[in-house]
């Protein structure tokens, strides 16, 4: 573990800096309060830090202070170091956001101590801080394919889509439902299914831009969000989502799975104005025409009474797929 | 307390029948144990406190010359921080009588105590140096 000493007696740092070297910690020692700010701002900065009371320049009440206050980072665990007269002064310093304190000159063995109880906070204050995280994971996932999840996709396909309209540019919303998948789970069983969820999930995922959204919107249904999107390269995007799920079996159960997928998709750019549902709506729309059409192919939603009508290129691209 | 004791200290000093008291006031055994019976790194300390004690003594005096009282409640915590450190007991109380008078705004009380430090981290030096030189051989 990183601890940070900030003390400006030469020797009592040079103490405190042996001590905690000996017991095996990453020891970094500064003489001043500024340079333990700038020790903390660094990126995995200490955890532990031993502040001197007393220092030229920002104290150790002031760097105590300005710890606290930056709440978004790890908790940084602060012990005090004062002389035995300041017992006073420990009150305000632990109301100043001290977890600690220890007088000089310390004892070699109520440091370690001192240390080892600070280690056993972090450590608890990892432990939560992972917990929390794995339940804001499991709330905002699916846990098949690690995914966003139906309400935090659905979520994310509204903000995009009324950003797009506030920016004049064009969200595509797709929905990309596995072909015969109930087959897939009848001939080789339901933890293959989960594995070619797995997998398509994955290939999406992978063929799409870091700033684009895939979610799983149901069964073996997925929804795939590409914001900034130029209308006129949205047909051919799709069709490449098309062919990286059928291009190649996929694995599941140490048997190889051919899996096609169909998608239906709508450009916000169409339908001005209507909300998320709507345009999610028109996409399923495309979806069915696409699975109505044969499968393994690329419909896009079209306006004012065009649905589904196959554009010049579709035509091309559903040859492709066949 | 600090200006009682100080007084008390006072006297002490003034003893020059001090010689064995003078090597009672530094507590090696407790230094010692400190850390660890580490020869070489007490050397290391003797040597940061003998650069470092001189330090904090001049400024600790150029802030009485120039009234920055505040310069001087400094310079007399980090002597004293240090004298505790080096268990060296007596020197240390002298200090933090020393700190508490220059922040009680003391000055004749002040004055005295400076004066008494510097003669006990007089005294201190050559035991210091006897230590260092113990190290060493």
């Amino acid at each position: 573990m990183k601890i940070l000493i900030a003390e400006d007696d030469n020797l009592s740092r040079k103490m405190l800096e042996k001590t905690l070297c000996q017991a095996g910690y990453e020891v970094t020692a500064v003489e001043n309060g500024d340079l333990a700010m700038s020790e903390l701002d660094k990126d995995e900065p200490p955890r532990l830090v031993l502040l001197d009371w007393v220092m030229p320049g920002r104290d150790g009440l002031s760097v105590c202070r300005e710890v606290r206050q930056r709440s978004e980072r790890a908790y940084t665990y602060v012990i005090l170091l004062s002389s035995k007269e300041s017992k006073a002064e420990i009150v305000e310093g632990l109301e100043s956001g001290a977890d600690d304190y220890l007088t000089k000159p310390f004892d070699v063995e109520e440091l370690k101590a001192r240390v080892r109880a600070g280690e056993r906070i972090l450590d608890l204050e990892d432990r939560l801080v992972e917990a929390r995280e794995s339940m804001r994971f499991r709330a905002t996932h699916d846990l098949l394919t690690s995914l966003w999840n139906r309400g935090v996709i659905l979520e994310l396909v509204s903000r995009e889509i009324q950003r797009s309209f506030r920016e004049n540019a064009c969200t595509v919303v797709m929905m990309c439902d596995i072909d015969h998948f109930k087959r897939v789970n009848d001939e080789h069983g339901h933890a293959a299914g989960d594995e070619v969820l797995r997998e398509v999930a994955r290939r999406l995922q992978h063929s799409v831009r870091s700033y684009d959204m895939v979610g799983r919107y149901g069964g073996e249904e997925f929804l795939v969000v590409l914001n900034r999107c130029e209308p006129a390269s949205a047909l051919a995007r799709a069709d490449n989502l098309r062919s990286v799920i059928c291009g190649k079996p996929m694995r599941a159960r140490g048997k190889s799975v051919s899996v096609t997928v169909s998608i239906g998709l709508a450009l916000s750019s169409d339908y001005q104005n209507a909300d998320a549902d709507e345009i999610i709506r028109k996409a399923d729309a495309a979806l069915y025409a696409a699975k109505e059409a044969g499968r393994n192919r690329v419909r896009m939603a079209r306006p004012q009474g065009e649905m589904h009508k196959p554009v010049e290129k579709a035509v091309a691209l559903e040859g492709l797929g066949s | 307390m600090g200006v009682e004791q100080n007084r008390s200290l006072g006297v002490s000093t003034m003893n020059p029948q001090r010689n064995s008291a003078s090597r009672a006031n530094w507590d090696i055994k407790e230094l010692l144990e400190r850390v660890d019976d580490d020869r070489e790194f007490l050397c290391e300390l003797l040597l940061i406190f003998r650069r470092d004690s001189e330090t904090n003594l001049q400024k600790a005096k150029a802030a009485l010359r120039d009234k920055d009282l505040p310069g001087l409640v400094r310079a007399a915590h980090t002597l004293k921080g240090m004298l505790r450190n080096l268990s060296m007991n007596r020197a240390a109380e002298i200090a933090y009588a020393l700190e508490t008078s220059a922040r009680e705004e003391n000055c004749a009380q002040t004055e005295s105590c400076l004066a008494q430090l510097e003669l006990a981290l007089a005294e201190l030096l050559p035991e210091v140096e006897a230590q260092l030189a113990e190290v060493r051989a």
